[in-house]
């Protein structure tokens, strides 16, 4: 038996030795990607378990790390906190988040493609200007910035908090943007421009496909940032009815001491989580396909 | 060959340069409209003794010639740039591993990605509650897990002393914004065309030198701008140390948009908070300067 | 990639609904009014009042950290609410710079104006003229754990007087099991410590400030001293958990509520929490003892009034006038287990009989409340000398230098 064992052994060809390494390389790296992922799962995964705890037990000291019963005390309480629940607070968020989100990859791409592949005088000065948006800390320049927006009448109104945050996603938009044109290797526009196409054609019907994951990487960027903003939600908009959800979920609190209610905000902290997660999981389809490389290959 | 004459080639390059600016126009007024204007009214702001509601004064420089008797915004200063310097390498090297491994489209790495990018969806300030919740001595898991393991004699307060309330800012916040690091990351590497790495491998080349010779060369414009975004995201920290540590134990964490908030909100000096901002603004602008500079393109 | 179309139809619903047409002149009065988070009361008033009257007021529940800020930039820009309810303790800042409606007239007329709860109204005071009334009453007390204080072989219906019997009482219950512990206190939450620590000093003849509120009185009191001995003699005995020494606040309330704390300071908002959500625990209410006797609270809440720039003032004084009157009072503020703005009508239907409730409205007796435009800065700053001087002096044992660096940084603080 031994010696037959050792005979096969001998047998392995380079190939099988090759196919084998790179199946135990193979399970080293799920194993590595299991255990970080288990890592980064778990605060979420806690918070999603305090959340079904009964409201007492979410409080309780020592913590329990089951719970004892699944209760759905802590969203129930969600769905009538302050005068209208949660639901509003979700459409605000969505609506502000979904006209950022269309804005932002209109302007990005736009200002991308013109600052990647044309030249023009003072280019270099607005490119930096653009970005120099991203270096101000935002509450200096909160203040102004609401004394404006009241004065064109756009206070308390999710449009007027949209067009702000459009303007606070431009620097990351257009400097990803650019850098996806850049990547783009220019004898395809060439050949087109050659064709007769306009600009602007050309940008919609061409580039645009080739430049897709970096338009995804802008909306998502976009979505959350937007989705989550809490100062500016806070001090821009007057009326309860159009908070948004992160301001909506600071008010989960008892008093005026800053106690919070944990197991009402882990419930918060789910649904908050939920449409990110959606838009993170629809795009990364685009995202997935290596549309990139593809596209340069081809 | 065919397109010698000379006027038209002058018009079509004015076309070229005018097409731009309409391509580049509508991002410019925004900025102009949301930023350069509130912009320079923080400014102007700067110069005035500037109260959240009551009487105004002209007060020239002073507002600028305080910043240096402030002590504790030298202290910000310090403190803010530490962590920027501690926090930064973990981002990018854990990034760059999250990247590698996710890379291949491999059976069920959709779900790795998904999970690795999961903590950016969730705000900032959430975040920070999260983690004080998980870290607190009574309700929270950490010194739950840690006690029953037997690993720690008494419940551990991390938020409670200046060295190990960093670390665990640190660790929340690596945790929290690696993943967009990661995306970043990988866009750049998907950049990349698979020949490459194919014909280094031809050539026999080990992962090293395939690392420093095609991957880091070719995703530099991705990795400056991931950087820049770390790095200026770093410079105005504020909302975990305004939640998780409320600038404690003894002011060791208070950062300089903290101070700014705090001087500009809480004691009302709005003036005086512009001055800082304008400051903080110009040490950014040269920061970022400097970043672009080392990670230029050399053609 | 229909993108543009989606942007352009979501602008132009945006635009259309931003463009709406405000209210036409023939219809009723519109007002808005702003509270920061806590009052339970707030929501039905306003209900009660727009079922009951043409004019209509929308509410607007503000998060209590960022109402200032958010008061600051609304009257920057020129668009304040036309009612707002305001932490007392802000009051003398909008008052002195002139954000506040002058309704000395209106106060004038009312029959029962000395009866309104005096910290509040004193708080209201600008030069001799009113510009605010209460509007919601936060007293400050101590809870104390009734089934804690039997199994540690205490009386709880003789809770403690004075601060060595506290201690007597913190150290029985200590003993009673590794994780249980005899007193609460929030140590990294500024606010927290002024609105229950402020009274011990207070109940002993003692304070920080000067009786003009001109000047810091820190270094030369001696009670002061003895206070801050009190504190440390409760950590460094290990009477409250660790985690006290950090807590910002988060737990002010329901670390008691957890069962295993034998006594703790708080205010009437912890009263309905502990009875809505904590059904099970037994407890009591007794008022902040001096050092051999004697009370004193903390006299918090919320002030009502009219920003400068409204069109609505008669209005909106109507309805702050209603809200005092003696209906509201008993069915909306007593009936949800809130303290009635008027001394005369704390003895009601709905308080008799509860010691609890009857024990903290009778704190606003003693109520005192400082009155000083830099109250932000020097006690509710996380980052300021109130709490940086409790924290060196209580948690590190340092109370000289505690009381040094007190002294200098509120003196620095009041000279401007």
């Amino acid at each position: 038996m031994r010696s037959t064992a050792a005979s096969a052994h001998r047998g392995l060809t380079q190939q099988q030795i090759r196919h084998w390494r790179r199946r135990a390389l193979l399970a080293l790296r799920y194993i590595i990607l299991i255990v970080l992922a288990l890592l980064f799962v778990f605060p979420i995964a806690w918070s999603f378990i305090n959340s079904i705890k009964l409201p007492a037990e979410a409080m309780a000291v020592p913590p329990t790390y089951l719970p004892s019963q699944i209760a759905l005390e802590n969203y129930v309480e969600l769905t009538t906190y302050g005068k209208i629940g949660v639901a509003q607070h979700v459409y605000n968020s969505a609506v502000v988040a979904l006209i950022t989100v269309a804005g932002s990859i209109v302007l990005s791409t736009l200002g991308g493609y013109g600052f990647a592949r044309f030249n023009f005088p003072g280019k270099n000065f607005l490119f930096i200007l653009v970005l120099s948006t991203l270096m101000i800390p935002f509450q200096s320049i909160l203040i102004p910035l609401f004394v404006m927006i009241v004065q064109v009448d756009l206070h308390n109104t999710l449009f007027g908090l949209a067009l702000v945050y459009i303007t606070f996603q431009l620097p990351f938009g257009i400097f990803l943007m650019r850098n996806s044109f850049l990547a783009v290797p220019l004898e395809i526009e060439e050949s087109a421009l050659l064709d007769g196409c306009s600009s602007l054609s050309l940008l919609y019907r061409l580039m645009l496909r080739l430049v897709l994951p970096g338009v995804v990487t802008v909306a998502i960027y976009a979505f959350i940032n937007s989705w989550n903003e809490f100062l500016a939600a806070l001090i821009f908009m007057t009326d309860q009815d159009n908070f948004t959800l992160p301001v909506f979920l600071t008010t989960i609190r008892y008093g005026i001491w800053g106690e919070v209610d944990w197991g009402a905000l882990q419930a918060g902290v789910i649904v908050s989580i939920i449409p990110s997660l959606g838009i993170f999981l629809l795009l990364q389809r685009y995202y997935m396909d290596g549309l990139m490389g593809g596209a340069v290959k081809n | 060959m065919s397109i010698p004459p000379n006027t038209l080639n002058l018009s079509w390059t004015q076309r070229r340069k005018l097409t731009g600016l309409l391509f580049v126009l509508p991002t410019v007024a925004f900025v102009t409209v949301f930023f350069i204007i509130p912009l320079l009214m923080t400014v102007y702001m700067s110069f005035h003794d500037w109260p959240l509601f009551g009487e105004r004064a002209f007060t020239g420089l002073k507002n600028y010639s305080e910043l240096g008797k402030d002590r504790q915004y030298l202290k910000s200063l310090d403190f803010t740039f530490r962590y920027t310097l501690l926090v930064t390498p973990p981002i990018f090297a854990l990034g760059f591993i999250l990247a590698s491994l996710v890379r291949r489209n491999l059976r069920f790495i959709g779900i790795f990605r998904t999970i690795f990018f999961l903590p950016v969806v969730i705000g900032l300030g959430v975040s920070s509650l999260l983690w004080v919740w998980m870290l607190d001595d009574r309700i929270g898991i950490f010194n739950k897990i840690l006690l029953d393991l037997n690993l720690v004699p008494k419940a551990q307060l991390f938020l409670g002393r200046p060295n190990t309330a960093m670390n665990v800012i640190i660790l929340s916040v690596v945790w929290k914004t690696v993943g967009f690091t990661m995306i970043l990351l990988l866009a750049g590497l998907q950049a990349i065309p698979d020949e490459l790495y194919e014909s280094a491998e031809v050539d026999g080349a080990g992962y090293f030198r395939k690392l420093f010779y095609i991957t880091l060369p070719l995703m530099r414009r991705f990795i400056a701008l991931a950087l820049i975004l770390s790095v200026i995201g770093s410079v105005l920290a504020f909302d975990q140390f305004y939640i998780m540590t409320r600038g404690g134990p003894r002011n060791s964490t208070i950062s300089i948009v903290y101070w700014i908030f705090n001087n500009s909100f809480t004691y009302f000096k709005m003036g005086y908070g512009s001055a800082m901002s304008i400051v903080l603004l110009g040490i950014l602008v040269a920061l970022t300067g400097a970043q672009f500079y080392v990670l230029r393109e050399r053609e | 990639m229909n993108l543009r179309k989606v942007l352009f139809i979501l602008s132009l619903v945006a635009l259309v609904f931003s463009a709406l047409p405000a209210a036409a002149q023939d219809e009723p009065i519109q007002m808005t009014m702003w509270v920061r988070a806590i009052n339970f009361q707030t929501q039905e008033l306003v209900d009660q009042w727009n079922a009951n009257n043409d004019s209509q007021i929308e509410l607007t529940i503000i998060p209590p950290g960022e109402f200032v800020t958010k008061m600051g930039a609304a009257v920057a820009a020129g668009d304040p609410p036309d009612i707002a309810s305001i932490d007392l303790i802000y009051t003398p800042a909008f008052a002195s710079a002139g954000q506040l409606v002058d309704i000395t007239e209106y106060v004038r007329e009312l029959p029962y104006a000395d009866s309104l709860t005096p910290a509040h109204m004193n708080l209201g005071l600008y030069e001799g003229r009113n510009y605010a009334v209460p509007t919601a009453v936060d007293g400050s007390f101590i809870v104390y754990n009734i089934d804690l204080f039997e199994q540690a072989g205490l009386d709880p219906d003789n809770p403690p007087a004075t601060w060595d019997e506290m201690l007597e009482a913190m150290r029985a219950i200590n003993d009673l099991g590794d994780d249980i512990y005899g007193y609460w206190f929030s140590m990294n939450c500024s606010g927290c410590n002024a609105f229950t620590f402020l009274p011990f000093i207070w109940a002993s003849g003692g304070d920080v400030l000067s009786e003009d509120y001109s000047e810091a009185t820190i270094a030369e009191d001696p009670i002061v001293r003895e206070a801050l001995q009190f504190y440390n003699t409760i950590w460094e005995e290990g009477l409250v958990p660790e985690g006290a020494s950090i807590d910002s606040g988060a737990n002010f309330a329901t670390a008691f509520a957890a069962g295993n704390i034998g006594m703790a300071g708080t205010g009437n908002f912890a009263l309905s929490l502990y009875q809505n959500d904590y059904p099970d625990l037994n407890f009591g209410v007794f008022h902040i003892p001096g050092r051999d006797g004697g009370a004193a609270s903390f006299g918090g809440g919320d002030v009502i009034a009219i920003p400068a720039g409204t069109e609505h003032v008669e209005e909106a004084w109507r309805f702050i006038e209603w809200t005092m009157s003696e209906e509201p009072q008993i069915e909306i503020y007593a009936a949800n287990g809130q303290i009635p703005l008027r001394l005369e009508l704390i003895d009601n239907p709905y308080f008799e009989g509860d010691d609890r409730q009857m024990i903290a409205a009778s704190a606003l007796a003693v109520g005192h409340t400082p009155v000083t435009p830099v109250y932000n800065d020097l006690f509710n700053d996380a980052n300021g000398p109130w709490l940086e001087m409790l924290q060196i002096a209580i948690l590190d044992g340092d109370i000289d230098g505690a009381i040094e660096l007190g002294q200098e940084r509120f003196t620095q603080i009041m000279e401007g």
